[in-house]
């Protein structure tokens, strides 16, 4: 064994954990990330807004002006211009085919050249259904040029080679499939835009003199699905109601959070139950308690059946209706402390357990109260619990929906989850929908803003 | 043959060196006992020769085989962990029979050799048993038990009895002695009891702050610490230091310590000359002061502040100059505080110490 | 070290006033611990009667339903018609093979995704720890409302909309986040050093993970699925969104909610609670594990 120079190694970096996390954060990028941008883009952008109007009729020319989606304009001219066979299928584009002939032009050459489509009549094609031969179709107008022109290319801009006559027989070579573009010109601002558009965004309007634009190319921010959003009749009694719910449902459920966690700390024979008897809810799912309590409010209901038996009320009474709109507001509330109060109480079980015993004994000796206790050393205590329940609680109360529906009908109460749902899935209002659920995303990280702030940890305060 | 030799070998985490470019070569079956103070290094020493957790320079060898960067399981090593580490899903049994297995032994060796193993620790009769069931003291001797039924030529053990209680600990430490002095592997042993240190090592590293300051035979490192740290942290109460002023009349060198003279062996004459005029340390072991209770010429006399019966012993707390000193005496010794004892300092019991690096002196 | 040393007895004479002390302490002790029952009682009843009352409705016949005012006493008469109907419904099978599906790919999926992470987190210190484990728990806090639209927005374009797999894929976005956490907490309760131990005593670093740190995580694992089971099991609001044919079981119930009878109602309930209430008994030892940690 030698002791030669001993080996010095470079502190490399461990990629194992990298390699670990990399499926996790590839997923969360992809169904995580991406789709909350796609998300806020879709509630303030529209999609195909404007259409590029371009001083040549190709895609590469120089930019006339941006016309808004739905103008009105006057069709000018029309020229096909060449496209890759993949996009033919696409939209509503109108195509025209040119066909490259071959025979005598009107000075009894042979000629090669191209020429629409329309100026020959097919007489045969092979198997697959390819012309082959036809003529040249007469030109009817007595105003215009009897002779048909053949093009060097088949484009109608490109240089005429040749005229053939009516009903000369032609070979047919090739044939190329061109997209027309319009020549159209339109008012935007008061200010007049003129230059070609391809006609796929273009629906023309009578005898093909007019037309309107049905769609963009480019995509426009807009304040219009907010809008719509805001002047909807459902989006202030949503948010009302929202906001109400979450005043009403938070408090009541930390208080009997903090009762529960105090029930499960008092380390009684038999807590252990209790732990999971409180626990039960932490599974259940909000349309199945929102019908759990419409068991006891329907009108047929418990509530009813033990009032009648009691002896309370004569007859049945009507809670969810839309003239007891208290009653499903009281509804709602009890269905969610019943449902989510689990989740609170299971953190801050959690919060107190980290509490060391020793802390409440010592305020214990000192002569503290529960309450006392309660007040002073454990809420303080638990204050990093308490904010990420709070924050989490919020966060999950801004999209309840089910238990809403359930109770009121659906349309009696709504809230803004509901609205969501709504805008999608009855009125295909996608970008509204997107807007609404924009919105939520907003109201949750002012929320939890405003707990990071309000609800501030020992450490920062004295920071 | 399994010497164990460490040859420059430094780990860092981050910015911070844990261990710093150490070296040392323990014999075959040698018991090498690491002591320090949490965070010196000597639990990442451990572990780079363990292989968890690889140096990042210099060279580990065990029995000439270069090991430095062989994962654990190609070291031909066995280890006992600080928590004992049991496989709480695994009887005690399968925890014992775990490295051979993994090694594929025979079924019947696996067999003998845990059968031997647990008779070695006492706990053939709970073979079935989960460790969850079981105390820590059981726990304990399940952990050595799997390291010695792998008869590894060495066994690495990361302060195995710091989770005991001390009556357990105590009885634990001679109960392992034994046990090593009969499997005779090269051992290294981690741990911050100096106690432990003293009474079980052939010899002790005392670490610091990722260096080894002394590895000597603990006689040695008790009685002639290389510094003010080995003598600072080894035995209880630790070593006295006490400042003191060299100064040369007519030849011979007196120390000044408080209002009195030391005079220094003749071995240490040449050695204390260079200090002349200058500050000293003055270092000395509570047990090596002589206690009178009337003065005598060359004692000095101190007033005492505490005094601390210990039963095998007094303990007595004095001031002299600036420091407070620790002298033991025998338990018949009667003081009060605030009483007047005299000392006397034997001349071979003190170590002279450079102020400025801490260095015990030494004559050549 | 057992030598017991006989405490001399109190020999003084307790006086009356300090025996009245006494028993008022204990007294009020008890009663405190009395009360504290009372309560626990109480909140058991407000959390456990509810249940009972749907339960009772599902396991009777749908006259009983219907009937008023209802009996006090729950499941009389005890009849599985109702849950006949309910399941002879119209897409109430499909829904459930549904949702069934849907749940068991999601758990796989995030199982699989998770658990990797989870063990990194637990196991290592890297660069961007901190972040990663900082950014799971802001995603948790986002609102599932806000992805829904536009990944049915995607999957339309995309041809993949109103199938089951889709929906899996979201389901399991939604729970890939806690299932991070959790089972990077299962991990963290395995220390560290039975992997070394494993090593130093001959296993590669992959044996150490299968015959020490798998079959302790086993169960941690197990609950972390069933819970994801139960988070697909019972999310409404994608569900309703990203199908149309292929419905799960709560998106076919609410979607159908306003034409149907309050058996159909009561016996959608019941079911859509059953797997809850199984799941509550198996993971109440990882309880802490899942939500707990959330502070840390």
């Amino acid at each position: 064994m030698t002791t030669a120079s001993a080996p010095k190694r470079q502190k490399r970096i461990n990629w194992a954990p990298y390699l670990l996390i990399l499926p996790s954060l590839i997923y969360l990028a992809l169904f995580f990330a991406w789709p909350m941008v796609q998300g806020l883009i879709l509630a303030v952008r529209e999609e195909g807004a404007l259409l590029t109007v371009r001083s040549e009729a190709e895609t590469d020319s120089s930019v006339a002006g941006q016309l808004p989606r739905g103008t009105q304009v006057n069709i000018l001219n029309r020229q096909g211009n060449p496209i890759p066979p993949e996009a033919v299928n696409q939209g509503n584009l109108l195509t025209e085919i040119w066909y490259k002939v071959r025979g005598q032009d009107a000075e009894g050459q042979t000629i090669e050249g191209w020429t629409p489509e329309r100026r020959i009549r097919v007489r045969e094609s092979d198997e697959s259904g390819a012309p082959v031969s036809g003529s040249v179709r007469s030109i009817l107008s007595s105003s215009a040029d009897p002779l048909t022109s053949i093009y060097l290319e088949a484009d109608e801009g490109s240089e005429v080679i040749g005229k053939m006559e009516a009903r000369t027989a032609v070979e047919i070579i090739d044939q190329a499939t061109l997209e027309v573009w319009f020549q159209v010109k339109g008012e935007v601002a008061n200010e007049t835009v003129e230059g070609w558009v391809p006609s796929r965004y273009i629906r023309t309007l009578g005898d093909g003199a007019q037309g309107r634009i049905e769609e963009g190319d480019t995509s426009q921010f807009t304040t219009r699905y907010i809008q719509r959003m805001v002047n909807d009749r459902f989006f202030w009694p949503a948010l009302r109601t929202t906001l109400l719910l979450i005043i009403l449902i938070i408090p009541a459920q930390f208080v009997l959070a903090i009762i529960m966690a105090l029930v499960i700390q008092a380390d009684l024979k038999g807590s252990g139950i209790f732990l999971y008897i409180f626990a039960i809810a932490l599974g259940l799912s909000d349309l199945a308690v929102g019908i759990v309590w419409y068991s006891i409010f329907t009108q047929f209901g418990y509530l009813n059946s033990i009032l009648q038996g009691l002896g309370l009320i004569d007859a049945p009474l009507t809670y969810l209706s839309a003239n007891t709109r208290y009653w499903i507001i009281i509804a709602v509330w009890l269905a969610e402390v019943w449902r989510a109060t689990a989740l609170v109480m299971v953190i801050v079980v959690a919060g107190m357990q980290a509490i060391s015993r020793e802390v409440l004994e010592a305020a214990e000796v000192f002569g503290a109260t529960l309450w006392q206790r309660v007040r002073y050393i454990i809420i303080p205590l638990l204050r990093p619990s308490l904010q990420v329940a709070l924050i989490l609680r919020t966060i999950l109360a801004f999209q309840v929906f089910a238990v809403v529906i359930v109770l009121s009908g659906g349309d009696v109460m709504t809230v803004l989850a509901n609205e969501t749902y709504r805008q999608y899935y009855d009125l295909q209002n996608f970008n509204v929908a997107a807007a609404y659920a924009s919105f939520i995303l907003l109201l949750s990280m002012i929320t939890s803003l405003f707990y990071l702030r309000a609800v501030r940890t020992q450490e920062e305060v004295a920071a | 043959m399994a010497d164990i030799r460490i040859e420059n070998v430094t780990k860092r985490f981050d910015n911070f060196v844990a261990v710093d470019d150490i070296s040392l070569t323990i014999e075959d079956q040698e018991f090498v006992v690491l002591l320090g103070p949490s965070g010196c290094g000597k639990t990442t020493l451990l572990r780079s020769i363990a292989g968890l957790g690889m140096a990042d320079e210099g060279r580990i060898s065990i029995g000439g085989r270069d090991v430095t960067y062989l994962p654990p399981r190609e070291r031909k090593i066995s280890m006992v962990f600080q928590s004992y580490a049991i496989f709480p899903h695994m009887t005690v049994y399968d925890n014992v029979a775990f490295g051979l297995k993994m090694n594929k032994f025979d079924k019947n060796e696996i067999d003998k050799r845990v059968r031997d193993a647990s008779a070695l620790l006492h706990i053939e009769n709970m073979l079935d048993r989960y460790p969850s069931k079981m105390s820590g003291g059981q726990r304990q001797r399940v952990a050595v038990a799997r390291a010695i039924a792998m008869r590894s030529e060495v066994l690495l053990m990361d302060e195995p009895l710091s989770n005991l209680d001390a009556l357990l600990r105590l009885e634990m430490r001679a109960e392992l002695k034994r046990l090593l002095q009969e499997i005779k592997a090269t051992t290294i042993y981690v741990t911050h009891d100096q106690i432990e240190a003293l009474s079980m090592g052939d010899r002790i590293a005392v670490m610091k702050e990722g260096q080894i300051l002394q590895c000597d035979k603990p006689e040695t490192v008790y009685d002639l610490p290389s510094n003010r740290f080995v003598g600072g942290f080894i035995g209880t109460p630790p070593m006295n230091f006490m400042q003191g002023q060299v100064q040369r009349q007519n030849g011979h060198v007196r120390v000044r310590v408080g209002d009195f003279d030391v005079s220094p062996t003749d071995a240490m004459q040449p050695l204390l000359r260079s200090y002349d005029g200058e500050p000293i340390l003055m270092g000395i072991r509570a047990e090596n002061m002589e206690t009178l209770d009337k003065p005598a010429r060359d004692a000095l006399q101190v007033e005492v502040l505490v005094v601390e019966p210990l039963g095998s012993q007094n303990l007595l707390t004095v001031k002299i100059g600036e420091d407070l000193v620790k002298v033991a005496t025998h338990p018949t010794f009667r003081v009060k505080p605030g009483e007047d004892v005299w000392l006397r300092f034997p001349a071979d019991k003190i170590r002279w110490l450079d102020r400025d690096n801490g260095k015990v002196l030494y004559p050549a | 070290m057992t030598t017991t040393v006989e405490s001399p007895k109190a020999t003084v004479q307790v006086s009356p006033e300090v025996k009245a002390i006494h028993r008022r302490m204990r007294r009020r002790q008890q009663l405190s611990r009395g009360l504290t029952y009372l309560v626990g009682i109480l909140i058991s009843l407000w959390v456990l009667i509810p249940i009972l009352f749907i339960t009772s409705m599902a396991l009777t016949t749908p006259a009983e339903v219907r009937a008023y005012p209802k009996g006090v006493l729950p499941f009389i008469p005890l009849s599985t018609e109702t849950i006949k109907f309910f399941l002879g419904s119209r897409g109430i099978v499909p829904g459930l093979r549904n949702s069934v599906i849907v749940a068991v790919i999601t758990l796989v999926l995030s199982t699989l995704i998770a658990a990797p992470a989870g063990y990194a987190l637990s196991r290592f210190v890297f660069r961007g720890r901190d972040a990663f484990r900082l950014s799971i728990l802001a995603v948790r806090a986002f609102p599932i409302v806000i992805l829904s639209i536009p990944l049915a927005v995607v999957f339309l374009r995309t041809g993949i909309y109103d199938n089951v797999y889709s929906l899996a894929l979201m389901h399991t976005a939604l729970a890939l986040p806690t299932t991070i956490l959790v089972l990077s907490s299962v991990f963290s309760s395995i220390p560290y050093e039975l992997e070394e131990a494993a090593m130093v005593f001959g296993c590669s670093p992959g044996q150490a993970f299968r015959h020490v740190v798998l079959p302790l995580v086993m169960p941690g694992i197990a609950a972390s699925a069933i819970f994801t089971f139960v988070l697909s099991w019972n999310e409404v609001f994608a569900a309703t969104i990203l199908t149309i044919q292929n419905r799960t079981l709560p998106a076919q119930v609410l979607v159908t909610l306003n034409q149907s009878s309050e058996p159909y109602q009561f016996a959608g309930g019941f079911f859509m609670m059953l797997p809850a209430l199984i799941f509550i008994f198996y993971i109440r030892r990882y309880l802490f594990n899942m939500w707990g940690q959330v502070s840390k």
